[in-house]
This record gives structure tokens, sequence and C-alpha cells, in this order.
């Protein structure tokens, strides 16, 4: 560590301590402290590593004298990608596209060969359509479907029902099972039922539709099945209610997630990835500047963003509760003590732990290998880096890899920890916040300086701030000002500092 | 009117102190009424810094200034201009989107009523003008000027502020020999209206044909003076140098091997029209000369990879190679140190150490793209051991070094790298004697040890002094080869301007 990021951990500390004495009432007593409330304390640090993930990325980049506005546009995509790549729907057995349906003649016509998989006896209902009725196939046969001119729309199916309530020209219909017997929860006993004919296997976090003509309709999780002949037994995770009979039907329907957890998050990162090669690209070999290419950058990705998603927000509902989501809201918790308001504990949120592998891979780049040398000679002197033979072009695109990378990684953990995002508003002024963090820290907008360290305590003062306040109820029109004052204050410090530094240096290697 | 005894400028122990470098240590400077004073001095021996405080650009840290016996504060441009003193820069001051008039008056435009008055301006722009006998329409823009006519209105800039000492600084560098010699007339005009002028030339023809008195700079402070009558080469030389040239040089023929770099048929970017064809051998110091802008940069830029070349083999140690970047010219074994140290030969704001490795980071890598640290130190300790690099420790941040230091972290860095050719950019530009005589003995040492050295330098005592032969280059093309015995400044400069009767008048 330099001398100059002891100034910005040298803050780091004062704040701390005033913060402290400032939340504690009386002041000696900093048990009192809210500031040091274990959850305030998690909350803290859980804020610290998203954004200091941004803080770092961003740092590679102003370390090659480049700047990156697109974080928090980035951030936001990451998040709509990993709900759009994540995205969890639910598929009956048997499922087709309704062509027609006429009410008149008992008529159902589907797209599709729905021979062998529908048979007389059958019982059908619409999925997800506005007929709510229950149909019952009386006859099937497959046929050649024309449109109105005599075309072909392929082959078709053709049933006669009983049961249909109105004409459709749309929809789906699904397969009904009738339920052969169940059982209540009993105990540690799960609730359960037998259908028979299911045609495909059940496992844990399906579900299953139960519906009933008067009573309404009610979705069940599995938790597991068996299967033998043509009974299929399920044991659900909740329990059925008191008014189940056999009369209800049931509609077991398979999870479908769009992609595997580990695929998901690599595709993100993936595709921010590449759009730091772009970034990179057209700041090396077409010349264009930083601050041009990654503002456009900035606009573009919160423009697609909001179009990917249709400007709805983005959910990752239950579906990942117990599995991903923990990654960016979950602790591993350490300590447990009961006070005068109930138990609480005290434990590390994931974050920090991404957080923590992410700076120890930048510490060990940028100081212990070549590229990170590289790119602090570049940062500092490009032409000079050039002439001694390092190809630039590629250690800046690296740069912009990097930045967009960690972006993206701390946008996935921002989305989880807030559990639904709004495009529109989602990491907005993020960027600003990593730039200042970056700059904080001790990296030099011209290039050429910077540490991770200094970044992670400029994170750490910005987060401070904020948690200040908060907790000292200062008006939060007013976080802006504060914080820009902040660090208008710091860099004028060391500006100060550095030069008296220079000069003093000047002096004693000229009398030598 | 003054007396005639009273100098009209005198400068009296001034001392300036940069980061670094002691740049002016007690100097002495006196002007007369209406006499041309030529200060020369070599490369970083002060004469700009004493200029840049005359003409108010910077403050003296002691010292005394007295303009006509009186003593002057010259704190800003402006109070230096009221006292008379103007500064002619090396590039020129002038701002080209703007008219001929207009920039002669910028900044002092007359006005009525708050606006530019244009026909006054113009009108005195043109008196002006035909003072000093340019003769072009003040109305004229400033970009259609060649750099010569440009020159003249600087000159007539600082008429028309009424400057009774003139600086000019370096004022034939970029121009033409017509040129030249127009301004040469100028000089003596503005001598007979009593203007004093201050002269600043690495041309030695030049001062002898023009100054009134001759002062002499070295390190920072005075070596001499010379009067007209002893105003000559050699007297000039041994003043700058401070012993004899012969004794400087420490270049002794040595026999020579094998071709190690052969360029054939090379055509480069900048002079695609013309063809290089020449080839250095093992051992052998070869000195590339030519005026500024003669295409002696491109050509080390083209061997080194960093312009593309346009046609033509280069050939090192009878291997072809492709120079498609700096990259591939240092796989070659090329090394290239360049003309300007601080933009492109070193990180100036990291340490002696870093500086040092920064080439061979990649080829001395350890498995995963660690650095190797320990290869580092041991370069860099050993570079700053061999080229006695005056540094506290390696540690130290390259910024603070001196000139001649920092020219040899550059030699470090390719030197750590036993290049096989070695091309040097002006060597020895901005740095003092003693480092100066330090390079060459390295290029001595280098060559010796069987390096192909191919150095372009603008000084003619150091093309003479140290190459077994001499290229000479002149608008892109290579005019001529010099053997080390036919080397003069006469037949270097027939080559080098390309003609050989407009060559004896600068050099006479």
């Amino acid at each position: 560590m330099n001398a100059k990021s002891l100034g910005i951990f040298g803050l780091l500390v004062i704040l701390f301590v005033f913060m402290v004495l400032m939340t504690s009432d009386p002041w000696t007593d900093i048990f009192s402290s809210t500031f040091l409330q274990s959850n305030n304390i998690e909350n803290l640090l859980r804020r610290v590593s998203m954004y200091g993930l941004l803080g770092i990325g961003v740092a590679f980049v102003i370390i090659t004298g480049g700047i990156d506005l697109s974080v928090g546009s980035i951030v936001c995509l990451a998040g709509c990608l990993l709900g759009i790549f994540l995205q969890v729907d639910y598929r009956p057995a048997a499922l087709f596209d309704v062509h027609l349906a006429t009410q008149e003649n008992n008529s159902l016509v589907v797209h599709e060969n729905a021979v062998g998989r529908y048979d007389v006896g059958d019982k059908l209902r619409m999925y997800r359509g506005r007929q709510p009725a229950l149909l019952t196939v009386k006859d099937i046969e497959a046929v050649q479907l024309k449109d109105r001119e005599g075309k072909s729309l392929g082959i078709g199916t053709v049933m006669t029902v009983e049961g249909l309530l109105r004409d459709e020209d749309s929809g789906q219909v699904a397969k009904a099972f009738d339920v052969l017997d169940f059982g209540q929860a009993v105990g540690d006993q799960p609730a359960w039922v037998e259908l028979a004919g299911v045609s495909f296997r059940l496992s844990v976090r399906d579900r299953v539709s139960f519906f009933h003509p008067t009573l309404g309709q009610k979705d069940l999780v599995v938790h597991s099945a068996s299967h033998s002949g043509d009974v299929t037994r399920i044991d659900l995770s909740q329990p059925l209610g008191d008014r189940f009979s056999k009369e209800w039907m049931a509609m077991p329907t398979e999870r479908r997630q769009r992609m595997a957890i580990p695929l998901a998050i690599i595709s993100v990162l993936g595709i921010a990835g590449f759009l730091g090669l772009l970034h990179g690209l057209l700041v090396t070999r077409v010349h264009l500047q930083p601050f041009v290419v990654t503002l456009c950058g900035l606009l573009i990705y919160r423009g697609i963003s909001r179009w990917l998603v249709n400007d709805n927000p983005v959910g990752f509902g239950i579906e990942y509760k117990e599995t991903l989501s923990p990654l960016g809201s979950g602790k591993l918790s350490l300590f447990e003590w009961s006070t005068a308001d109930g138990s609480q504990t005290f434990g590390i949120p994931y974050p920090l732990f991404v957080f923590l592998t992410a700076s120890g891979v930048a510490v060990i780049f940028l100081n212990l290998t070549i590229w990170g040398r590289y790119m602090l000679a570049l940062g500092s002197n490009e032409e000079a880096a050039r002439y001694s033979g390092i190809r630039t072009e590629r250690i800046t695109i690296l740069a912009y890899v990097i930045c967009t990378v960690a972006a993206a990684t701390g946008g996935i953990l921002f989305a989880l920890d807030s559990g639904s995002i709004s495009p529109s508003s989602f990491g907005n002024f993020y960027e600003l916040y990593a730039i200042a963090a970056a700059v904080l820290g001790g990296c030099s907008l011209r290039g050429g300086e910077g540490s991770i360290f200094g970044v992670i305590a400029g994170t750490a003062v910005m987060m401070l701030l904020n948690n200040l306040i908060l907790l000292l109820k200062i008006p939060d029109r007013l976080e802006f000002t504060i914080i820009g004052l902040v660090i208008l204050m710091g860099v004028t410090l060391d500006e100060t500092v550095r030069r008296i530094a220079a000069r003093r240096r000047a002096m004693k290697s000229a009398q030598t | 009117m003054a007396e005639a005894d009273t100098p009209l400028l005198e400068v009296r122990k001034v001392g300036k102190q940069f980061p670094g470098v002691r740049a002016l240590h007690d100097v002495d400077l006196t002007v007369q009424h209406a006499e041309v004073l030529a200060v020369i001095g070599e490369n970083g021996a002060g004469k700009s810094t004493l200029m840049k405080i005359l003409a108010g650009v910077q403050l003296p840290d002691s010292g005394q200034i007295l303009i006509e016996g009186k003593s002057v504060q010259l704190s800003s441009v402006k109070v230096s201009l009221d006292c008379g003193v103007a500064l002619i820069h090396q590039e020129l001051n002038l701002a080209e989107n703007l008219q001929v008039g207009e920039n002669i008056y910028l900044g002092r435009e007359p006005s009525r009523f708050g606006f530019i008055d244009r026909q006054r301006l113009n009108a005195d722009a043109k008196q002006v003008l035909s003072q000093i006998g340019l003769q072009v329409e003040p109305t004229t823009p400033l970009s259609e000027l060649s750099i010569g006519q440009r020159q003249m209105v600087e000159i007539a800039k600082a008429m028309s502020v009424g400057a009774r000492v003139l600086i000019m600084d370096e004022p034939t560098s970029s121009l033409s020999s017509a040129e030249a010699e127009r301004l040469f007339v100028v000089v003596q005009e503005l001598r007979q209206r009593g203007v004093s002028i201050i002269y600043i030339s690495h041309r030695l023809g030049e001062v002898r044909a023009l100054a009134d008195r001759v002062v002499v700079l070295r390190d920072g402070k005075n070596a001499g003076m010379l009067s007209s009558g002893e105003i000559s080469h050699d007297n000039m030389v041994r003043m700058m140098v401070g012993r004899d040239i012969s004794q400087f040089y420490a270049r002794k023929q040595v026999p020579v091997g094998d071709v190690v770099l052969s360029v054939e048929s090379l055509r480069t970017a900048t002079w695609p029209e013309h063809e290089l064809t020449f080839s250095i051998r093992e051992g052998e110091i070869v000195g590339v000369s030519g005026l500024v802008g003669a295409g002696r940069t491109e050509m080390l830029q083209t061997l080194f990879g960093i312009e593309h070349p346009v046609a033509g083999k280069v050939i090192v140690e009878g291997q072809q190679i492709e120079l498609k970047s700096p990259l591939a010219a240092i796989n070659a074994g090329i090394a290239l140190v360049p003309e300007d140290r601080k933009l492109n030969g070193l990180v100036i704001d990291m340490s002696v150490r870093h500086n040092i490795s920064l080439a061979a980071l990649s080829r001395n890598r350890l498995a995963g793209g660690f650095l190797n640290r320990a290869t580092e130190i041991r370069d860099a300790t050993q570079m700053v051991r061999d080229l006695r690099i005056k540094t506290p420790n390696d540690a130290q941040i390259t910024r603070f070094l001196s000139g001649g230091n920092q020219q040899k972290v550059v030699l470090g860095k390719w030197l750590s790298m036993k290049p096989k050719i070695l091309l040097l950019d002006e060597p020895t530009r901005g740095i003092d004697v003693g480092a100066k005589q330090e390079i060459y003995h390295l290029m001595e040492t280098l060559a010796k040890e069987g390096l192909a050295v191919l150095f372009v330098s603008s000084e003619m005592e150091e093309i003479m002094g140290m190459s077994d032969r001499a290229i000479v280059m002149h608008e892109g093309r290579i005019t001529g080869e010099i053997q080390r015995a036919d080397l003069s400044e006469e037949s270097i400069m027939q080559l080098a301007t390309g003609n050989a009767n407009a060559a004896s008048t600068v050099t006479n």
C-alpha cells in the first residue's frame, strides 16, 4: 500500500469513528450505537461489496487513461438479462394450440396431430384461456387444416367435445386428470394425490394445478412423485385444504427454466464482456474518445434493457429463493445472541465473498502480472509503452472487458438482492458512484495511477456517507451534495499534499 | 537617451532551479545598444531558460536584471514587453486562423466603442510590415504564409510593441536557406535602426556571420565571451564543450564483422517515393546526418515497426523480417532510443526499475503471466551499475533524474534485452556535457561488443566524432555515404542540402 492510499484509509477510519460516536446515546456507550447494529453493518458490507465491484471494474479503465460511463446501464442490462434467462414457466402435459372452437356444433380444432395424445373420454381444459369449462372428448380425427383461401396450415386435429360454453379462436388446451385418491397432510406426512395416465415424470419443484367447477383453482408444488404402472402418486409440499375432494381435477405441470443457473450467469457475463470488447475496439481501432463511446453505451443499454422487458419490472420471485437469490440477499450467519428486542444475528453477506474474491484477483492481476504492469505503463504514457513493444491496443481492450464484466457481476448481485428491478431506474447513476469511488481511492483520470485497496476504501467512504445521511436524519435530498463536497475535499487535499511532496522531493534531489 | 556606456540590458548573477537540475547558476549577460549578441551552448546549457527569464515567462530564483541601469522585476510577459524585451519562440506563437494584421495586434487591438477598429489595425499593421520589408497584406490569412514569412510576422509583432531587445531562439531551425538569408538581412537592418538582438543558434556558421559578440553558456554557467575578432568555429566549440573536441569523442576505428542489418529498397510511409538502401555491420557505428525534416526519424521509426513500411526488405542476420509492430522489431533484435525520451522513451512517472524492465517483462514472465520480480530487480540493478545511472536507488521515479540519466534508463531498457541492432535518435539531445561523453563512451563499448549502432544526430561534431561511416539524408532520400576519413562539415552539408552551392552560405 502506498502513501496515497493512506489518506483515504485515514478518512475512512475518521468517518467510522464519527459515525459510531454520533449515533451512540450517550456518546460514551458505543453499544447503543444504531450505526453498529448488526443489520446496519451487514447492510453496509453488502452495499460496499456490490458497489465495490463496479468501482474496481471502472478503476481498470481509468488506470489506462479511459473512462466508462456505461457501468450503470450495464448493471441494469445484466439484471434484466438474468431475469429473462432464468424465466420459469409451467407446461402441462399434452398441450395443443387451439385453432377454432365452435360451441354450436361442439367442435374443437387444434393445431398438430393430437391423436394418440388425446383419446375418446379424456378430459381437457383450456390452459390459461378464458374458457373455464371442462371438456370431454367424444370423437377425434386428424385432418389437413386449410385457411379460407384454401392454403394449407399443416396437419391438425378435429374433435367433438362436450361442454363448450363459447366460441374460441385462440388459446391452448391441455389434458386434465381425475384424482383417484388423496390424503391430507398428517404430522410429518405430506399431503398426496394419485392420478392415472400422466405421461411425464413429475419431480420436485414441478407443480400440480387443481381446479373445481365451483370452488376455484389452486397450484401446489410437488415434493416428490412415484410412478407405478399407470398410477402416479404425488407428494405435495403444501396442504390440499379442507374443501378438497375427488371432484377436483388435476393438471400436472412441468417446470421449465429457460436456462440452468450457471449457464445464465455465464451468458450474462459473456454478453457484458462482448460489450466491453466493443467499447475497447471503438476506442483503440476507431480512435473514438472513451467518454463518447461509453456515454453512447449508457444510453443504448438502458434503452435495450427497457425494450427487452417491455418496461415491466423483472422479478425472480420465489423461484430462486433457495437457490440463487441468497447470493445477493443472503448471509453466512456467524453469531446469534438475544437482546431485549428478541434474538439478533450477525453474518457475512454472501456478496462480500464475491467481492473479496474479485478484489483478490484484481490486486494480483494489477500488481503481479505483466498485463497489470502494462496497464499502469500505458495509462501513464501510451506512446512509451508502444515503443517498448507492448501491444497497447489489446491491453486497453482488456481493461474495458474487465470493467463491463465486473459491472455485470455487480448487476447480478444487485438484481438478486432487490428481487425485483425496474428497468427504467435500476442502476441509474451507479457509474458515478463507481467513478467517484475510484477517484477517491487515488485513481487519476489522467491514467497510470490507482490501487485496488484505494478503490475499496473509496467505495467504503461513499457508502458510509450514504449511511450517515440516513442515520443522522439529514434530508436525503442533500445526499448528492454531501457526497460531491466530500469528494471535492478529498481530491483537493490529495492534490495539495502531492504537490508539496513533489516540490520537497525536487528540492532534495536538486541539492544532491 | 541613455549614455553609450550604460548597457541596454544587464543580467547579474541570475540563478534558476528546476526539479532535479540547476538550470542557471550565477549567469551574467550584458547587451549593448544596437548589437547582435549571440548566445550559444550545448543543449541543456541554460540558454532557453535564460531567455524565458528575460521574456518574463519564468522568474529567476536569484540575481538581478537591469534595463538601462535600472533594476526591474520581469514578472510577466507583459512587464517584459513594457520594458522593451520581446521573445520570438522557436515554435512560433501565432494564431493560424487569424489574419496577419490581427496576429500582430492580438490582445492589443485598437478599438472604437468597444469594437475592433479594423481600418486602423490594418493601416498600422501595414506600416510595421513595410518597416521589416515583408510584402504581404495585413488581411492575408496567416495560414497562407510560409514559415519564413510567419517568422517575419512575429518580428513585426515585436516591433509594433516597440521592442528594443529582440530575442530570437533558433530562428533558422525550420527555414529554407533563402528564407534564412532574408532573415539575416532583416537582423542587420534592425541593428542599424538601434534594436539589439539576442541571437540563439546551434549553427555556428550563422553566428560567425551575424554576431558582434558571442556569449557561451555551459552547464548553466558562463563559459566565456568572444568579441568580434575572436569569433571562430574552433573557439566557439572549445568553449561550448570545455575541452578539445579530439579528446571529447572517443571513437576509435575497430574491425567490423558481418552485415547485421541490411535495408533494401525500403519505402517509408512519409516519403514513399524514395527507396532507402544501406547496411550495417557488426561492431559498426553509423551516423545519419541531414537537416531537420530530412526523414531520418521516420526511417528509424520504420525500422522499429512504429510506422509501416510501404515496400522494401529489412534483413537481420540473413533473415527477412516483417516490421508490423515494435514487438516484431524487438523480437528481431532491434532497439530504438527515440528522439523525445519523455514522450516516447520513458514512462516518466514510473520508477527506474520499472522503466528498465518494461520491454523485457513479456520475455521474462513466469507461467500464468506473472512478473518475474527477481529478474526485474537483477536487470535493473545491473543496468544502474553498468551504465552508472545516478539515482538514489532503482525505485526512484524517473522524472526526478537528470536528462542524461533518464537517457541512460532508456538505454538500460534495451541493453538488458541484449539487442543486435541499436537505433539511436538524437541520443544526446538535452543532456549535459558529462552525460554526453558517457553516452559516447557507451556507444563505443557496445560497438566493441559487437552491436551494430545506427544513430541520427543533428550535431555535426557528433556525426564527425562518432561515426565510422555517415549516411546523409535530404528530403527523404539518402544522398550519400561518407567514410570516416572523408567526414567534414562541408562534405556532410553538401549532401544534407542536396545542393552544393546552397550549402556554403550556411556553413561558411
